[in-house]
């Protein structure tokens, strides 16, 4: 029976890539020819893709949530012999269009992989050997036809160092022919990369978070504040409800959903916090209600997933969607939905070393982020003495367009003091 | 020289109401214009079969363009009824210059879809020879279409020929200079043209009230002609209104401008997100069965007693057989010769556009372009 593999095509007119949102077919499904199979977001939309081929599907090449390389195998379909294959998999029909996005072998950015390219083919460039008509160090603008750009790009060949011979300095076939040998060897050259270096690619989730934060830092003018709390009560609060006969008897219960509940219930004293810069409008968007982003570390790298409309939620609640959201995240299984329209973000930089604080950055285009610290014994000045009491630090990064300092200070002061009296935030 | 050209005094009094008084405030055809134009139980349902094979075409593109095997889509479901009426009401003898939406009117002029689909597969420029249909190619960059209308049918008309040219272009076009000046020179000279706006009120993602201050039908008023705005939904009204406007033009009335009401119930075209610029509620007055085109047919021939199972059967029939030949057509389509690039412009290619061809042959011959 013949397997027809379906590569991800360019959906719209240039693009790279796609993730897939969800599956509607299952590993040994029959499917029709155009009967629905998956949905994909790209760049420009959510779309439906109607399958290929009619036959018995046999492989998914990624998951929800995983990035797909335009060009990059998709689906793998067994055809029956009968069918009269329509559409991709013989090998008279010529390939799909595929685009024009990305060089390099397509492939498909699961977390298994994390992205690691060990040296693709539009990587490196390779030096004309010395006996070749280059002229060194000459800069200029090379004329060269789109043949002759493609062979030279295959070959690793650099046009700006060749003199051509073809009319006006025109760089002609047989011009490449005298660099880098007969044509007939016109299969790709390796390609090298350093020994001591290793190419990391950036497509996927690393291109995407690239982005983000090259837009937050640029584009956002940053100050950041930063307060110790007193963690006692905290502490003890949280012994409390993971205790013998407490609700959380048994559970891991982190201190996360406390501070998301702080957090919720200062911005409810203080909605500035709970906005973002509209940059077409001029104007600052306020919220009115509160979802916050959990920034959270995965194989793959930093996914946000939101807690939707967590101003409406009990601490139990807001306890459990945690449970819930985290592990899908790191299973890079999350739903578009459960990774957007977040208003503000908590970063938990305590959580994956000895680190007290530091200054995040903003989560574009929303107006604050705050960072938690490792809780742990500080030395503590309480009335006349110095005790050992557990505490951590904050750190609140604002969008200065929209928030002054006197505003997160007052902010802080909310947070913290519902944070040091916290029976209020199980309530 | 214009005197003779443009002058029919008649024309210009007499006429002008007489094809806008086909139809009632709705856009409608009204009864008596229905019965004048008599259009047969069998032209309907040609009409009918025409919608529902160009739907499912439609359908199928958009299925090769998510499959890899189209570039670019541009749907064109709720434009059937302006299309399938539009094309169907021109004379072999006439000539229609589409724009890229008018799928539909070219598979009424029999170019084979699969051949038209290599357009979209960057196969081609122009899959077919337009003299060979009387069908232009399909045009890109918004409104050039219309002013090379207006000139063919000027054309037309110094060889004293009874052809009428039918110009097919968006709402969005009627914004552009070309159009403007293609109406105003239509207007004085009198040419043979059926303007057909195909307003679906969307020119990608902006809005037909962000486009036009007041109503595109009433612009033929200023140079010089008539207009009328049809409900695009309704085929047969489409179907009657170009058929008379067309008469007319041939006639040596002069223009007419048609301008059919309907949306865009797609996206632009497969680049396009609209959920970014509307919401599902804008479309849902267009969503019901009063304003789908084929459903609005199939009603009128059951009014007539002209509609029942078997023939609607055989109509989806023959639209998936037409579907699936469409894909195999297409499937099986060759990339051109690269030298092809220097064919169709010139008919006496200038003696440096040899030499550049040369070039590249022997280039090819040594470097083996695929
Ligand atoms: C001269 C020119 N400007 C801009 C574009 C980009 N463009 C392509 S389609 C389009 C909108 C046209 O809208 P309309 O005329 O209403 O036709 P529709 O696509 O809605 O059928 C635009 C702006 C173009 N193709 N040509
Ligand atoms: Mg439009």
């Amino acid at each position: 029976m013949p397997m027809s593999q379906f590569l991800l095509p360019d959906l719209g007119e240039g693009l790279e890539e796609a993730q897939v949102v969800q599956w509607l077919v299952d590993v040994g499904d029959i499917v029709q020819l155009n009967q629905p199979i998956c949905q994909v977001e790209t760049a420009k939309a959510l779309v439906d893709i109607p399958s290929p081929f009619a036959g018995t599907v046999r492989v998914l090449h990624a998951q929800p949530g995983d990035m797909v390389l335009v060009g990059a195998p998709l689906i793998t379909i067994e055809q029956p012999r009968t069918s009269p294959a329509p559409a991709t998999s013989d090998e008279e029909h010529p390939p799909v269009l595929v685009g024009y996005g990305a060089g390099g072998p397509p492939q498909t950015f699961s977390r298994r992989r994390r992205g690691v390219d060990h040296g693709g083919a539009s990587a490196v460039t390779v030096t004309p050997p010395p006996e070749a008509t280059a002229v060194p160090g000459v800069e200029r603008e090379s004329k060269a036809s789109p043949l002759v750009r493609k062979i030279a790009q295959e070959r690793g060949i650099d046009l700006a160092a060749i003199r051509g011979t073809g009319p006006g300095g025109r760089i002609r076939v047989e011009d490449l022919e005298s660099v880098a040998g007969p044509v007939a060897v016109a299969a790709p050259q390796p390609t090298t990369t350093a020994e001591d270096e290793e190419r990391i690619s950036t497509v996927g989730l690393r291109k995407a978070i690239a982005a983000k934060m090259m837009k937050s830092a640029t584009t956002i003018p940053h100050f950041v504040e930063y307060s110790l709390f007193d963690a006692t009560n905290l502490s003890a609060l949280r012994d409390r409800l993971r205790g013998e006969g407490g609700p959380f008897a048994g559970q891991r219960l982190t201190f996360l959903p406390f501070f998301v509940r702080a957090l919720v219930a200062a911005v409810q004293v203080h909605p500035i916090m709970n906005s973002r810069w509209d940059e077409e409008g001029n104007a600052i968007v306020v919220k009115r209600s509160i979802s916050v982003g959990i920034a959270t570390d995965t194989e793959r790298g930093l996914v946000v997933p939101v807690i939707h409309n967590a101003h409406a939620m009990s601490f139990g609640e807001i306890a459990a969607e945690i449970e819930r959201l985290v592990p899908l995240a790191r299973a890079g299984k999350l739903d578009v939905r459960s990774m957007t329209g977040g208003s503000i973000t908590i970063t938990n930089v305590g959580a994956a070393g000895p680190v007290d604080t530091g200054a995040p950055l903003i989560n574009a285009p929303e107006a604050c982020v705050v960072g938690f610290g490792a809780i742990k014994l500080r030395p503590t000045v309480v009335g006349e003495q110095v005790l050992a009491r557990p505490g951590a630090w904050i750190s609140i990064a604002c969008d200065h367009r929209i928030v002054d300092g006197a505003t997160a200070a007052q902010f802080m002061g909310a947070l913290v003091s519902g944070l040091e009296n916290p029976d209020s935030l199980i309530q | 020289m214009a005197k003779a050209l443009h002058t029919h005094p008649q024309a210009r009094e007499g006429d002008d109401n007489s094809i806008g008084s086909l139809v009632d405030a709705h856009g409608l055809l009204t009864p008596e214009a229905e019965r004048d134009a008599a259009v047969s139980d069998d032209q309907l349902r040609e009409l009918y079969r025409m919608m529902v094979i160009c739907r499912r075409l439609d359908q199928e593109g958009l299925n090769l363009q998510r499959q890899g095997e189209l570039g670019l889509w541009g749907p064109y479901v709720g434009h059937e009824a302006a299309q399938v009426g539009a094309a169907l009401a021109m004379e072999s003898t006439d000539w229609i210059f589409p724009y890229y939406r008018d799928f539909a009117m070219a598979v009424c002029r029999g170019i084979d879809p699969g051949n038209i689909l290599t357009i979209f597969r960057g196969l081609t420029h122009g899959a077919w020879n337009p003299y060979e249909y009387r069908f232009a190619p399909f045009i890109i960059p918004v409104g050039t279409q219309v002013p090379h209308a207006v000139g063919f049918a000027v054309g037309c008309k110094f060889d004293h020929e009874q052809t009428a040219v039918l110009v097919g272009f968006g709402e969005g076009a009627t914004s552009t200079g070309d159009w403007h000046e293609a109406m105003n020179f239509a207007g004085v000279f009198q040419a043979p043209v059926v303007f057909l706006c195909e307003n679906n009120q969307w020119a990608i993602s902006v809005p037909v009230e962000e486009q036009i201050a007041g109503r595109i039908v009433d612009r033929a008023a200023g140079y010089g002609f008539p207009g009328v705005r049809v409900d695009g939904t309704d085929v047969l009204t489409v179907y009657a209104v170009v058929r008379a406007a067309a008469q007319h033009a041939r006639q040596g009335h002069g223009p007419v401008l048609v301008e059919s009401v309907a949306y865009r119930l797609q996206a632009h075209t497969t680049s396009d997100d609209p959920t970014r610029y509307r919401t599902d509620a804008d479309l849902d007055p267009w969503k019901g069965s009063d304003k789908d085109p084929i459903e609005r047919c199939a009603e009128r021939l059951r009014q007539r007693n002209a509609y029942d199972d078997t023939f609607a059967v055989a109509v989806a029939q023959e639209a998936e057989e037409r579907a699936s030949a469409m894909r195999q057509t297409l499937v099986a389509a060759r990339p051109p010769h690269p030298e092809s690039v220097f064919d169709l412009v010139f008919a006496n290619p200038p003696a440096s556009l040899m030499r550049e061809r040369d070039e590249f042959t022997s280039s090819l011959e040594q470097g083996g372009a695929e």
